[in-house]
């Protein structure tokens, strides 16, 4: 990623100016855009106003994307598409997704795609940051091949031209197979396979690919209708990467639709498609009333399997269009009770859907709960005695934990659907949440500015801990979680800088954007990118702020943790000068160690912030000359310089001894003027004893003298 | 025990041998400097009065006023050491009028600088005490200027001291 922020470049927008190579652009495109500046950095190029009409940027000097050239047809749920131009290839049907920056793009899916050209997968050509005119900052670009055919379906609401049924399994299903079969051996899942997110590559609608799964978390764009049912209750940011199940399951409902020619469940609430999917199972919820094809029935059954373990993998498919008949899928059927429980004006015989419709009415199971008639329709009436011993349990448990009352209830409800529905995500009123897709969903209500108290709670309440205990099958990934979210626990409940939600969302989210007011606008992935973009917006930022907030210290601490975390300790420091001096400490070693070797804007900006250092020095001389010299120092732009002038041990250990000393001698002083102040009446006394001995002295001297004086005039 | 009691009179015996030896060699002294005690004797009546008068408080004015007495005594009794040692020069001596102006005149002015000196020390300790804080203030502004007012400090010797208000406003 760090060389696709540095070679993406702008070109600002002349709308004036011929540039020589204008003949070259096609007749109603704007003129090529003018060299940039030479040094690559797209944050040192200025800011174009949004009213920018006919302006356009080039990324990586060779790709022309306008900005007055929309094309909704191939918008994405949270990525707009534009016309683009190859400066190398003239003529190459291209176009460009800018993702939306309140969205977190799938980057490491991006890097994986990027160039490759996989079958019946929508190529992916390039894909960077650079900054995005018409919202006047940076925004990750993705430029795909253009589909020339257009989408199969336009949306869901909308009706499919019908493939004939016999051209259908070698026309759709097998291409897509294969192209969900090449994700799969790399690891990745699509979470994106949708009626309006399939293409016919050529004009002649005979090569149908994959739409983009990049562009937004995974799965997030996808309807109820098309998700599994334990996804499909999760919020759509929450729903996380996900399992080749979970694209097999799409790709069934998916095909189910396009060979119907319409989505039967259209206009239906997620909740009521959720509840007859457990009912009467996800098949027979998405055909309805209307008749499939009997040649595609068995295909579309294996697909939408409830069961992931008994769904149809590429295998099956590839032995079904092999004209192999499979064993058909039997669903497993659910403990029954004999005796029906009433809740919420309905009678439910099995525990999944009673879950759900509990989750659906949360307040009336809180009733349900408290009278304890859950437990005993539990024990009695399906006789899982195990099962109602865990709800008892969990009730008790949770009633225990100290909080208020309100919360306890929820919490409460909530373990008690865990353990009725293990499978389900962790569900707590309007919360809904996979672990996986945790990080994902915490990004992106962060970034999108949306309330944090639920996944603060999530983890603080360890709720993650609850459900990994509910579950009734082993998996190695939960013990790995459970560790995960011991230690966002952990930097939760640390209230420093460097520490905290924000620590989490980087945690969680590897190529996360940091967040900081300051530089959230440059699109920042990586710790080398930080000082650029602090350097860029040293001009206009309010300097008295310091240049390292929360967000920019959690990043560093999460990218580069090995680096900084000594210095963000310092940071943290209470004493004002030590925390000063840790702020400019991790600046300048991530200068030091990431470059750029001058940050003159920055070096300007610490400078001006380094009044509690310099005070930090008690001797005055000692400041003058600091506040002679860091100007010098400001001028090279070097951080590792000021810092290593600031923090001099010697120094330091100098002007601490001769502070010792000074405080000595003036308390020295201090008692001497006091005793001379205080000391009259032991004064006088003395002054009466000094007299008198002077006196005597001074007599006998006198008489020595005299005697002398005399006896030797007499005597010579 | 029984050898102890036999020594003690020994001792004490010849403790009484040496007294009356010292005796014998003052009598003998005393005899050969009668002139100067006749002289002295009638000379150093005001250093006798002193000595009394200061008794229990020291020996300062005795020893300022009989050492100037005694200076005054000077001429006169260096005059009957060299010249006439014998009682009639003691006698003239403390029969002239201007020997006892003198004398007592030299004693008076060892009153004088015995009672006098000490207010004079005063006075010049209570000068060079002033000065001294001054000096002392001055080197205390400097250090605050070099150091800055944490170097500060407040002096507090006793706690009985610690409400008094001149140790406050020194602060």
């Amino acid at each position: 990623m760090a060389e696709v922020a540095q070679d993406v470049r702008e070109a600002p927008a002349r709308p004036g100016a011929v540039p020589a190579s204008a003949e070259a652009a096609p007749p109603p495109a704007p003129p090529p855009p003018p060299k940039t500046n030479g040094n690559g950095a797209g944050a040192q190029a200025p800011r174009m106003p949004s009213a920018a009409a006919g302006s356009f940027i080039v990324v990586r000097d060779r790709y022309t994307i306008y900005c007055d050239r929309p094309i909704p047809a191939l918008d994405m749920p949270n990525a707009q598409a534009f016309e683009v131009t190859d400066r190398k290839q003239e003529g190459r049907p291209l176009y460009a997704l800018i993702c939306k920056p309140e969205m977190l793009p799938r980057v490491s899916v991006m890097r994986v795609l990027k160039g490759l050209e996989i079958p019946h997968i929508l190529h992916m050509v390039d894909w960077g940051v650079a900054e995005w005119p018409p919202i006047e900052r940076k925004c990750v670009i993705v430029i795909y091949h253009r589909p020339m055919g257009g989408k199969l379906m336009d949306s869901l609401a909308g009706t499919a031209k019908r493939i004939p049924d016999h051209m259908f399994p070698k026309m759709v299903i097998k291409p897509l197979v294969e192209a969900l079969t090449e994700l799969g051996l790399k690891g990745i899942t699509h979470r994106a396979i949708r009626p309006d997110n399939l293409y016919y590559m050529d004009e002649a609608r005979t090569n149908i690919v994959l739409g983009d799964c990049v562009t937004s978390v995974p799965a997030c764009d996808q309807p109820v209708v098309l998700e599994p049912i334990e996804s499909g209750m999760c919020i759509p940011t929450a729903r996380g990467s996900g399992t080749f199940a979970d694209d097999m399951y799409a790709l069934g409902a998916t095909l189910l639709i396009l060979a119907i020619g319409r989505n039967t469940l259209q206009g239906v609430p997620d909740a009521e498609i959720i509840r007859r999917k457990i009912k009467d199972g996800s098949y027979s919820t998405l055909v309805s009333d209307e008749r499939m094809p009997v040649s595609l029935i068995e295909c579309f059954r294996g697909l939408l399997t409830d069961d992931e373990e008994q769904r149809w993998k590429p295998a099956n498919i590839d032995l079904w269009l092999a004209g192999k008949r499979l064993t058909p899928v039997q669903a497993r059927a659910e403990a029954q009770a004999q005796r029906a429980f009433k809740f919420a004006d309905q009678e439910f015989h099995s525990i999944r859907s009673l879950s759900y419709a509990m989750f659906v009415n949360w307040d009336k199971a809180l009733n349900v709960i408290a009278d304890g008639s859950l437990e005993i329709w539990i024990r009695r009436g399906l006789e899982l005695n195990d099962l109602a011993d865990a709800v008892a349990s969990a009730i008790k448990n949770s009633r225990a934990m100290p909080g208020q009352q309100k919360d306890q209830e929820d919490i409460t409800l909530c373990r008690v659907l865990m353990v009725l529905d293990p499978r389900s995500p962790v569900r707590i009123r309007d919360f809904r949440v996979s672990l996986e897709g945790f990080g994902n969903s915490l990004a992106v209500a962060m970034m999108s500015k949306q309330k944090l108290q639920p996944y603060t709670d999530f983890i603080n309440r360890e709720l993650w801990r609850h459900w990994v205990a509910a579950q009734t099958k082993y998996n190695a990934d939960h013990s790995q979680w459970e560790n995960v979210f011991k230690d966002l626990r952990n930097y939760l409940r640390d209230q420093n800088s460097g520490a905290g939600l924000e620590r989490c969302v980087y945690e969680l989210n590897e190529w996360m954007p940091c967040l900081s007011p300051l530089i959230a606008d440059q699109y920042v992935m990586e710790v080398k990118g930080v000082l650029p973009a602090l350097e860029a917006v040293s001009k206009t930022a309010n300097t008295k702020m310091w240049p390292v907030d929360r967000h920019i210290a959690a990043f560093l601490r999460a990218r580069y943790a090995k680096g900084v975390s000594a210095q963000i300790d310092a940071m943290n420091d209470p004493r004002p000068d030590r925390a000063t001096i840790g702020m400019l400490s991790v600046l300048a070693i991530v200068q030091w160690r990431l470059g750029p070797e001058a940050l003159f804007g920055l070096a300007s900006w610490v400078g001006g912030l380094m009044g509690p250092v310099i005070n930090a020095y008690h001797s005055r001389p000692k400041r003058k000359e600091i506040e002679r010299e860091l100007p010098k120092l400001i001028r090279k732009g070097n951080l590792a310089e000021i810092y290593n002038y600031l923090d001099n041990p010697e120094e330091r250990q100098r002007d601490a001894e001769g502070f010792a000393w000074a405080k000595a001698e003036y308390a020295a002083a201090e008692k001497q003027a006091f005793d001379l102040e205080h000391g009259q009446v032991d004064r006088q006394e003395s002054a009466i004893k000094s007299g008198q001995q002077s006196g005597a002295i001074a007599a006998v001297v006198i008489m020595l003298l005299t005697y002398t004086g005399f006896l030797v005039s007499k005597l010579f | 025990m029984g050898k102890a009691p036999s020594k003690q009179p020994a001792a004490t015996g010849k403790a009484r041998s040496n007294a009356f030896l010292y005796v014998l060699i003052a009598a003998a002294v005393s005899f050969a400097i009668i002139p100067t005690i006749v002289v002295l004797s009638v000379a150093l009546l005001p250093t006798a009065v002193a000595f009394l008068v200061e008794r229990g408080k020291g020996w300062y004015c005795g020893v300022t006023v009989g050492s100037l007495n005694l200076a005054g005594a000077a001429p006169y009794l260096t005059d009957l050491w060299l010249t006439n040692h014998t009682v009639d020069g003691a006698i003239a001596i403390i029969t002239n009028i201007w020997a006892y102006l003198v004398i007592y005149g030299a004693a008076g002015f060892g009153w004088a600088i015995y009672s006098t000196m000490p207010a004079v020390v005063g006075a010049f300790i209570t000068m060079t005490a002033g000065r001294r804080i001054a000096v002392l203030r001055e080197q205390q502004r400097e250090l605050v200027q070099k150091w800055g007012p944490d170097v500060e400090s407040v002096y507090e010797p006793e706690k009985k001291d610690k409400a008094n208000p001149s140790s406050i406003a020194m602060a």
